[in-house]
């Protein structure tokens, strides 16, 4: 009697430990799986992404988190990726440098922003504003900058501007530290 | 074959989930701003819907009662996780576009809702037509909503990148607020007021 009161209680225990574990086997393998392909995957993203913004790119070196883009040995910019607080969500924003004071070009990876109204980042007529500029002038045009934001998204416009300055400032500091030592 | 029938068409309006049952909503206010996001969204809850329902009407005489819940959303979970991984390796395009749609159909209670009172106790035949059923009644209101959303909130008609019908005054002046989080509260209010009004839903 005992024993079958024992049972009784257990089999639920039973029962969700063994889901709990098929569970993890099933993940585990799946993990195991896919991994190799999706980090493939990512790295051809990237490349994809970095041989828009610099055309003429024949490799890259990854360090620090800094993409180093070369043709033919000869360096063409930098490249790194910045994460912006935006009002939906991140943003992540590849950052293009043609050298360590301008920008070459931004893309927006990823954001969450609001359907038609954020997602606007994304668009060339904001992006485009970036080409060329100054560090320096990456900044919203009424705080002395060179970039206008876009009408009724002002904070994602901001969060893409301050990510792309905060994030340019760290990478050149970085890069000029790794050049002198 | 008629039960099979009658199951699905159950889901499509006596059992909507958005307007009947309720179920589902935080997805259906948070990505019925356009009918793109709609149709994803429906998507990701087929998938994972039909899957869930077949593997809980399949063990459904093992679970037992009291450990029910917490082995359901072990399961959805690990569906949803599996799906996502595999759509990242082997299918990049669709994994990009359903990207945010899969790990939000985890909290989709339309999933634990129908494991719970549907698939739990019912052989895998109605489990599947249930998740069919519920499914097209999901991406019915989905569309109805995301349909008036996109239209007053910006003003044009556009899916997946194809342009159907600007409207005069609204495309310069969009009402903003209807892509926004309070837009979806109001449609989905009118339309539930509409449909019991006309006897459409009771």
């Amino acid at each position: 009697m005992q024993a079958k009161d024992f049972w009784k209680k257990a089999y639920p225990v039973i029962i969700l430990t063994a889901v709990v574990a098929i569970s993890v086997t099933a993940l585990t393998y799946t993990d195991r799986f896919t991994r190799g392909e999706i980090e493939a995957q990512m790295e051809a993203e990237t490349e994809a992404m970095l041989s828009e913004m610099f055309p003429e790119m024949s490799r890259y070196e990854f360090a620090n988190d800094i993409y180093t883009i070369y043709s033919d040995g000869e360096r063409l910019g930098y490249a790194f990726i910045a994460t912006g607080k935006g009002y939906g969500g991140n943003i992540d924003i590849l950052v293009g440098l043609e050298n360590k004071d301008t920008i070459k070009d931004i893309t927006i990876i990823s954001n969450e922003e609001t359907p038609g109204l954020g997602t606007r980042i994304t668009e060339p007529s904001f992006t485009n504003q970036f080409k060329g500029l100054n560090i320096g002038k990456v900044a919203l045009r009424e705080e002395g900058g060179e970039v206008d934001a876009i009408t009724g998204s002002t904070i994602s416009s901001a969060a893409v501007i301050d990510a792309v300055r905060k994030a340019a400032q760290e990478k050149v500091s970085l890069i000029e530290e790794g050049q002198d030592g | 074959m008629a039960k099979f029938g009658k199951e699905f068409a159950k889901g499509i309006i006596i059992s909507n989930p958005v307007f009947v049952l309720a179920l589902g909503l935080c997805p259906a206010l948070a990505i019925s701003n356009s009918i793109d996001n709609a149709l994803g969204m429906t998507l990701a809850v087929l998938i994972v819907l039909l899957g869930a329902n077949v593997i809980i009407s399949l063990i459904r005489r093992f679970v037992p009662d009291i450990t029910r819940i917490p082995i359901f959303i072990v399961i959805i979970a690990t569906l949803v996780t599996v799906v996502n991984l595999i759509f990242h390796a082997r299918f990049p395009d669709l994994y990009e576009s359903l990207g945010i749609y899969l790990p939000l159909v985890v909290v989709n209670c339309i999933i634990l809702g129908r494991a719970e009172a549907f698939a739990s106790k019912n052989p895998i035949i109605n489990s599947i037509a249930d998740a069919l059923g519920i499914t097209t009644g999901f991406m019915t209101a989905l569309l109805m909503i995301s349909f008036l959303r996109q239209m007053l909130g910006t003003g044009s008609m556009e899916v997946f990148g194809i342009h159907f019908f600007d409207l005069p005054v609204l495309k310069d002046h969009p009402i903003v607020m209807f892509i926004l989080p309070p837009g979806a509260f109001l449609i989905i209010g009118l339309l539930m007021a509409l449909f019991r009004r006309t006897g459409v839903l009771k």
